[in-house]
Formats: C-alpha cells, sequence, structure tokens
C-alpha cells in the first residue's frame, strides 16, 4: 500500500538559514555552559555519556559533541502510522499535515447547548470518531479528557479512547516510565507485537519538558519510548516573560535549547529512535498572564522559528495551526485559526496541531474543528501554490477561443475545474439564498455538520477480542494504581 | 533594598516605612497594571524586591519591637505534591505582593499536610494551591481534607489554581474559590478576605 506523501508547504522563509545557525550555536553554548535539571534516571544517561553532572546530581551539563552526534544519529524521516495503513504518512521535507486537539482540554463546548463544561471519557470518544470522520485532519490528539475515571489511569482510558476509535495516526502523551509501558503494550496488542509496532508504529508520544531548561519524571516516558522506537514528539512550551526571554528568539531559543536535550537523551538511550522536532516559544500575554495561542508571537515562535530549526538540523517537526484564544468559534476564532494554520503550513511543520482548541487551549470545540477542517483546505490550497506550465498556461486555448468568446464548455475547463479548493463547509452563495436558508451563521453550519458526521461515520472497530485485551491492561492498571 | 535600609536607619517606624513607601510605591503601579499601562513583568518586578524588603528588612525590625506588620491579608501558596510547576503560583504571589498582601510562598511539590502545617504556624487566612497537571489537580481536594481534619477548615479560605482546575471542580471539592488567571486569582482573594 502507498503512504500518503502530502503536499510540502515551506516556502515563507521568515527565519533565514543563518539565523537558524546563530540560535543553534546559542543553544549548544546554552546546553554546555547552564545545562538542563534532571531526575536522577536522566542524569545518569547523560553522565554515562561524558556529561558533568553538578548540583548534587541534578544538572547535566550536556557537551556540543553529544548533541551534534545525536543531531545526526535521529531519522530524517519518519514512518507515522495508522491502525489502518491507508492513513499512514510520512513525516519529512516540510510536507504538512493537520491534527485534532491536542492534550486534554479542561473544558468542552458541549455541541447541543454551546455551554462550556467538564468533559469525560464519552465526550472524547465522540472528539475522536469526529476526528476520524474529518478529511483533512490527518492525526488525532483530543479536544477533551476522561476526566471522569481515576486520575492514576486517566491516560490509559484515554489511548483505550483513541486506539478504539479512530483509525488514523495517534499522538498523545503518556506521563512517566510505568505508564508507558502499558501504553506500548496496548499498542503492541493492536498490531500483533513489539516488533511490528517498531516497523510501523500506529501512534506517537507527546512529551513535554519543563522549561525552563528541564527534564521531569513525566519526560522518562521518552526513555520507554525511544528504547521501543516508538515515534517521540517533543514539546516544550516556555512562555514568553515568564518561563523565558520576553523576546520571540529568545524565548524560542529556551525551546531550542530543550528539544536538543531532549533529543540527545532519546539518541543516547536508543541510537536512530524516530524523534520529532519540536523547539517551541509560546505566548503570554503581559496582561492576562495566560499563555495566548492566537498571538502572532506564538505562531511565530511556534512554527516559523521551530520550522527553520527543523529545516536546519533536517529533521521532521510538530507544531501549531488551528487553534485560538476565542471563547466562541466567532470572527476572531477564524482569524487567528487561519494565521497560524497558514504560517505553518508555509513554515513546513509537518505535524500541525490544535484544531479545535479555543480560549487558549482551556475549551474543545468539535465546532471549531470542523471549521479549521475547512480552513486546512484553503490552506493547503494555497499551499500546493501555482503550478505554471505549457498546460496550465493554455495558450493554444486562448488562440482557439479567441476575443469575445468563452471559455465554458472548453475541454481544457472541464479537465482542470476540480483542480481547485471547492468550499465543504463555508458559504459562497448569494445573500438572498443565504437568507431563504434560515441565515445561519458559519458555527451552525459546522455544529449541524459535527452532529451529521457523528451520525453517520463510524471508524472501523477493533477486533473484540483485542477490544477485550485493552480494556484489560486498563482495568489491571486501576487495581494496581488506584488509590482508594 | 537601599532605601528601606536608610529609612530604618534614620529612625522611621518600620510599618510607615511599608504604608508611606512601599505600599505607596505598589499602589501605583497596581494602577497603572490595571489601566494597562504597565504589564505583569512590570508587577513582578516591582513586589519582588518589596517583598525582600519587607521580609529582611522590615520584618525583623518590626519583631525587635513586638510589634505586628499591618498587611491586607496572609496568604499561604504553595504547587501541590507531585507538581513541580510553578510560575503560575509565583504570578499569583507576585500580584498578591503587589495589592499588599502578606505572602507565605512554601514551594512547589508540597504535600498536603504541609499546607496545613504552614497555615496553622503563620495565622494565615488564605491557602492557595496550584496545580498544572490533571493527574495533580486531585492533590487539591486532599488539602480540602486534611484541614478538615485538622479543624481548621472554617478557620481559612483555601483557593485552588492551575490549568486543569475549574469552578465546577472547586466547588466539587468544597474549596472557597477559584480563578482562571492571576489577575482574577487577586479579585477573588481580596472578596474572600472582604477587601472589595
Amino acid at each position: 500500500m502507498m503512504v500518503g506523501r502530502s503536499t510540502k508547504g515551506i516556502s515563507l522563509n521568515i527565519v533565514s538559514k543563518e539565523d537558524a545557525g546563530s540560535i543553534h550555536v546559542a543553544a549548544l553554548e546554552i546546553l554546555e555552559k547552564t545545562g538542563m535539571d534532571c531526575t536522577p534516571k536522566i542524569a545518569e544517561v547523560f553522565r554515562k555519556a561524558g556529561a558533568d553532572i553538578e548540583n548534587n546530581g541534578k544538572r547535566a551539563k550536556i557537551p556540543q559533541h553529544l548533541v551534534e552526534e545525536a543531531l545526526r544519529k535521529a531519522p530524517k524521516t519518519i514512518l507515522f502510522g495508522g491502525r489502518n495503513p491507508k492513513n499512514d504518512v510520512v513525516l519529512e521535507d516540510g510536507r504538512i499535515y493537520f491534527g485534532m486537539g491536542g492534550t486534554p482540554t479542561p473544558y468542552i463546548r458541549d455541541l447541543q447547548t454551546g455551554e462550556f463544561r467538564r468533559p469525560g471519557k464519552q465526550d472524547m470518544v465522540e472528539c475522536t470518531r469526529l476526528g476520524d470522520g474529518l478529511p483533512n485532519i490527518k492525526f488525532l490528539m483530543t479536544l477533551a479528557g476522561a476526566f471522569d475515571v481515576p486520575y492514576e489511569v486517566e491516560y490509559l482510558h484515554e489511548f483505550e479512547v483513541l486506539f478504539n476509535n479512530t483509525e488514523k495516526p495517534i499522538l498523545f502523551s503518556v506521563p512517566g516510565g510505568d505508564a508507558s509501558r502499558r501504553v506500548l503494550e496496548m499498542a503492541s496488542t493492536i498490531v500483533g507485537g513489539m516488533d511490528a509496532l517498531r516497523k510501523r508504529p500506529i501512534f506517537g508520544l507527546y512529551s513535554e519538558t519543563m522549561s525552563p531548561l528541564s527534564f521531569t519524571e513525566a519526560n522518562e516516558n521518552m526513555m520507554e519510548f525511544s528504547k521501543a522506537r516508538v515515534p517521540i514528539a517533543l514539546g516544550p512550551m516556555p512562555m514568553t516573560g515568564s518561563t523565558a526571554p520576553v523576546t520571540v528568539a529568545g524565548c524560542s531559543l529556551i525551546g531550542t535549547s530543550e528539544n536538543l536535550a531532549a533529543i540527545t537523551l532519546v539518541q543516547l538511550v536508543n541510537p536512530g529512535a524516530p524523534v520529532i522536532y519540536a523547539g517551541w516559544g509560546t505566548h503570554m500575554d503581559p496582561v492576562t498572564t495566560r499563555c495566548a495561542y492566537g498571538a502572532p508571537e506564538f505562531t511565530l515562535g511556534t512554527d516559523a522559528v521551530n520550522a527553520a530549526m527543523a529545516h536546519y538540523y533536517g529533521l521532521p517537526c510538530y507544531g501549531f495551526g488551528g487553534c485560538s484564544d476565542s471563547k466562541f468559534p466567532d470572527a476572531q476564532a477564524g482569524a487567528e485559526v487561519m494565521m497560524n494554520a497558514m504560517v505553518a503550513a508555509l513554515s513546513g511543520v509537518n505535524l500541525i496541531h490544535d484544531c479545535g482548541y479555543l480560549a487558549g487551549g482551556s475549551v474543545g470545540s468539535m465546532e471549531m474543528a470542523v471549521v479549521a477542517n475547512e480552513i486546512a483546505g484553503m490552506v493547503l490550497r494555497i499551499a500546493r501554490g501555482v503550478e505554471v506550465n505549457d498546460e496550465t498556461l493554455a495558450v493554444d486555448t486562448i488562440h482557439e477561443v479567441g476575443p469575445g468568446g468563452h471559455f465554458l464548455s472548453h475541454k481544457h475547463t472541464l479537465k482542470w475545474v476540480r483542480d481547485a479548493f471547492m468550499p465543504q463547509l463555508f458559504d459562497r452563495t448569494s445573500e438572498v439564498t443565504w437568507a431563504k436558508a434560515g441565515r445561519k451563521q458559519i458555527y451552525e453550519v459546522a455544529r449541524e455538520r459535527a452532529k451529521k458526521i457523528l451520525k453517520e461515520h463510524t471508524p472501523e472497530p477493533l477486533p473484540k477480542d483485542v477490544q477485550q485485551k485493552i480494556s484489560n491492561i486498563v482495568k489491571e492498571a486501576e487495581k494496581e494504581l488506584v488509590k482508594t | 533594598m537601599e532605601v528601606t535600609r536608610k529609612a530604618l536607619a534614620a529612625g522611621i517606624d518600620p510599618s510607615t516605612v511599608i504604608e508611606q513607601g512601599i505600599a505607596k510605591g505598589l499602589k501605583i503601579v497596581g494602577k497603572k497594571f490595571e489601566d494597562g499601562e504597565l504589564f505583569l513583568m512590570h508587577l513582578v518586578a516591582a513586589a519582588e524586591p518589596s517583598q525582600k524588603a519587607i521580609k529582611e528588612l522590615i520584618e525583623p525590625e518590626i519583631k525587635k519591637r513586638k510589634g505586628e506588620r499591618k498587611s491586607a491579608g496572609k496568604v499561604v501558596l504553595g504547587t501541590v505534591a507531585g507538581d513541580i510547576h510553578d510560575i503560575g503560583k509565583n504570578i499569583v504571589g507576585a500580584m498578591l505582593i503587589a495589592a499588599g498582601f502578606d505572602v507565605i510562598d512554601i514551594g512547589k511539590d508540597v504535600p498536603a499536610e504541609e499546607f496545613v502545617k504552614k497555615a496553622k504556624e503563620v495565622n494565615a487566612q488564605v491557602v492557595g494551591a496550584s496545580a498544572l497537571l490533571s493527574t495533580s489537580l486531585p492533590v487539591q481536594a486532599e488539602i480540602v481534607k486534611a484541614f478538615k481534619k485538622a479543624n481548621m477548615r472554617d478557620k481559612v479560605k483555601l483557593v485552588f489554581g492551575g490549568a486543569p482546575c475549574t469552578t465546577e471542580w472547586v466547588k466539587e471539592i468544597g474549596g472557597d474559590g477559584y480563578a482562571e488567571s492571576a489577575v482574577e486569582g487577586v479579585n477573588v482573594i481580596k472578596q474572600l478576605v472582604g477587601i472589595k
């Protein structure tokens, strides 16, 4: 079967190669001179490789050559599989893929009432099925957390939902080593063993270091995934002016440094393990103190700088698009989503995540995910650019039709008319038609579309015995880990 | 620090140094922040040295005179056990200092019992606990329980925050206040201690 190789989006070059070189050198200096705080387990990996460990075994000062070596070992092209191989995609060289949601949001915008409420496992089932049914969504994260299950096993329940309800590639978090081993066991059960999982991973790990410059116990998950050779997408979230310098460059430098440290860790544990670059610098609004997903600086840091660095290293990368600070799927949301989705795509970010996030990541909205899916379609069209050749210039056709004629029924027209982006959601009808049809705003149309997809689209379920085995892994963990 | 040292050396009453000096300055900064003229960073930059001057120079002086420091209220702040994300807590702390509160920061990865112990020790009116991870959020519920167990629940107001925290959650665990941002947090705490 052919794997998906999408449109390449590189063309904007907001950050030049020379500037990327400066950021790289600065990051090397930061890791060598100041270093990263580590857990004892992670510090031990760096110590064995020759790093100086200081501050009572906490601080690893990582020599430049370790980082450079790791960058050479990290694979430049990564197969990111779905449960169904027809959804497999290749991450490389600026090919762009949009993903729904991110890590669990504390609120979901209720599809019936429009109210914000605390989501549960069933909400996550619905979000996942919706994402599986949206054509421009190529990988799945979430728009809702499973907050109605015991928190000790929340991530296992969430993986159970994802594995059961989508055939597309999955990217998700699971903190720490123990929970990681359990999730890897779930995935290996689905594909028929750890070896099969390594050859065609059906999901990836999303692991955030803690800014500034710290590994936490949660990051020990990287070690397990590295051993298993299942892709790891990094994701530091330093914020301008609080956990990083206030400038986009300085903030992204913190993200770059943490990323290089994480890549080094992953390659030291298992050389050649797949790792997806994400040297982010996010933006804290200095008035509200919230992380502003819709800010231009957020996009510059997490997409423009991030992608420039990933291309400098020749590594696949992971960034943001489709997310907004608005509380409602409105004009602000549309503008912010188009901005970050477009910049991400034209910078050549491979995995563009958070489609459907509102309120700066506090609210998941299925309507917004449907709108973002439409925007992704427009962005993909722009990224494809303008093809200029004899066929598209159609010189002979123009000679043939001549002055005063028309192209309506010409065979060149019929051949090429479907090349244009056709809206699947947005409305291009006349004001009269729109008024007659009930004056619907686009979020209302999106809501109806979401409901329709949930009603009509059913992903292929896992075989019954596999479902049972996965459920047993969750139940076993519950027995062992849940304090009463 | 230098100005505070000089003021105290000149024999100015330490309470006056706070009220007429530090608090007055912070009030101006706070007002400008509210008006959008200054940003969070300016507020923190004003609050941090103020806190240092009060804790290191003025409070020892007040203690020497067997007096008590007047403040808008005593607030114990910490990041809950199992969590070391403390930037949110630090921001709230700085904003409370700027608003004239006496802030006792007990750090990160703090067990529920420590919150109780510190609140008792300093006679706090408000205790604030922050959590960033959905897996550490439940520790906030343990804090409420720990205060009940120590028969302290009616003596302190318990406020909670952090990315996964919500109004509903705080209601569910029996807390007194929630805010989705540091700015709102200060308002909530002011209301709880009866400052408008």
